[in-house]
């Protein structure tokens, strides 16, 4: 319960600040750019409807680990820089209460994200293939993305306690996940190539949603990324509560 | 109320408490002095069950610090010397928050009545990023009471406040002290509130104490005059 009250009070800072709001606002703005570019531009229309919403899954999918990022980055470094987390650590409320009530609010903004993009997902999937299933993984998989990198981000930010630093690494691990869309298709097929995508939980929700959207494969070829993605939620839960309990003003 | 012994506590091999022993009696108003860096406010952290020692005992109230650190917490609240807010929030808001924390849903009127206790009653909806320096540590006061703690922990409470602002900090504490029993534990630097406040005070440099006692008129200023002379204070 004590945890919830710590939520509330996250999600409120969220929507009431314009640091928070101001991420809702150009995540609208993003998506409906790309929703433009896709259904106007000429070459761009070339893609079947699949491919395009494969392609706006994945960027939607980036920008809740982005935001992930950031917000977790400022969860506890943020709060220690603003002189705040002290009044918190002298209530009667366990430090992995704190850390639960902050990772349901960043779980939360990414529903507020996947809720904004919803629509989007509809106007440029309308009429292509498995486009109920591809939001279904996305809704999935983002969660657990959203977890992972959130928690593995705050986790950094209690050990940090300097967002600063703690952003610029989160920074480097946002492009280092993101790696696969900068490798070209030829490097992704070498054994390094593959190797990398596997152990990258974002190489895998966005090969996944190749696979459902694009190829149409059902559940049994997804469970082994499926899998390795539940694993990284795992790892990034133990990595926050290991940190959060070492941390101390 | 406050029983220390042996306390010891070191950052990256530098001691910052050696050895600490003092005790503080309930219903006092004890004094707790020393240079900057002496470690009072890692003496406070280590009270208020917000960082742990690496030796030594604190009992609190018949309370293990160390063992039993939420049932202290119930009990004590703390104003830490550099207090940060919800500067998005309301006075009102910031208060309802905190109370949720300590699972006592307090009702209007109560937060009204703690609000008007310290000062700050009609400013209640404000955001309090419209506050002053003087209100802000007014509601950290109030933050600090919303428990009704048997043990308050006050870090600097009048540091950077006009002398109005001082003097009403001041009153505040007697009242609490008096009307309500309210143990306080004072870390500060000035003559004028230990003069004012303290029955008992304890300086303390590198870590340990180098000088105790009962505050009497005119002891005051030769232990303060001592202290300043021999570089402590």
């Amino acid at each position: 319960m004590k945890a919830a009250y710590i939520m509330q009070k996250e999600i409120r800072e969220s929507i009431l600040t314009p640091k928070g709001f101001l991420w809702y606002i150009l995540t609208s703005i993003i998506l409906s750019i790309l929703s433009y570019l896709f259904l106007t531009n000429s070459e761009l229309s070339l893609l079947d409807q699949g491919q395009m919403l494969y392609m706006i899954m994945n960027f939607i999918t980036a920008l809740g680990i982005l935001i992930g990022l950031v917000f977790g980055s400022d969860a506890f470094a943020g709060e220690i820089e603003r002189g705040t987390l002290e009044a918190l650590f002298l209530s009667p409320v366990k430090k992995t209460q704190i850390a639960a009530g902050k990772l349901g609010a960043a779980i939360a903004n990414w529903v507020i994200i996947f809720a904004i993009s919803l629509p989007y997902l509809f106007v440029v999937g309308k009429g292509g293939q498995n486009l109920l299933i591809g939001i279904a993984y996305l809704a999935i998989l983002g969660t657990l993305l959203a977890i992972i990198f959130s928690a593995f981000s705050m986790g950094l930010s209690a050990r940090i306690k300097s967002m600063k630093n703690s952003l610029i690494i989160s920074f480097f691990i946002f492009l280092l996940a993101g790696s696969p869309i900068f490798l070209s298709a030829a490097l992704r097929k070498t054994w390094f190539g593959r190797v990398l995508d596997l152990i990258n939980p974002f190489a895998d929700a966005i090969n996944t949603f190749d696979s459902v959207v694009i190829d149409s494969q059902g559940f049994s070829y997804q469970a082994g990324r499926v899998a390795i993605i539940c694993g990284y939620t795992l790892l990034s839960l133990w990595f926050l509560k290991r940190s959060v309990s070492r941390l101390e003003m | 109320m406050i029983t220390v012994e042996n306390l010891v506590k070191r950052y990256d091999g530098y001691t910052a408490l050696d050895g600490l022993n003092f005790s503080v009696e309930e219903g006092d108003i004890f004094g707790f002095l020393g240079p900057n860096g002496a470690g009072k406010t890692t003496t406070i952290r280590i009270l208020t069950a917000i960082i742990k020692a690496d030796s030594g005992n604190v009992v609190i109230n018949g309370h293990d610090v160390f063992k039993e650190p939420m049932a202290v917490k119930e009990i004590i609240n703390a104003l830490p010397e550099s207090n940060g807010y919800y500067e998005w929030m309301t006075a009102r808001e910031y208060l309802e928050f905190f109370s949720n924390l300590y699972g006592e849903e307090m009702s209007r009127q109560e937060i009204d009545s703690l609000l008007e206790a310290v000062g700050l009653h009609g400013k209640e909806g404000h955001l309090i990023r419209s506050y002053s320096r003087g209100m802000k540590q007014r509601l950290g006061i109030a933050r600090a009471l919303i428990n009704k703690p048997k043990l308050l922990f006050l870090d600097e409470p009048t540091n950077g406040l006009d002398p109005k602002g001082r003097r009403d900090i001041h009153d505040l504490l007697m009242d609490l002290n008096r009307k309500q029993g309210t143990t306080i534990f004072l870390s500060t630097h000035l003559l004028d509130d230990v003069e004012r406040l303290c029955n008992r005070i304890v300086i303390i440099n590198y870590g340990k104490i180098v000088r105790a006692g009962e505050v009497k008129k005119g002891t005051i200023e030769d232990i303060f005059f001592l202290s300043t002379k021999e570089g402590m204070l």
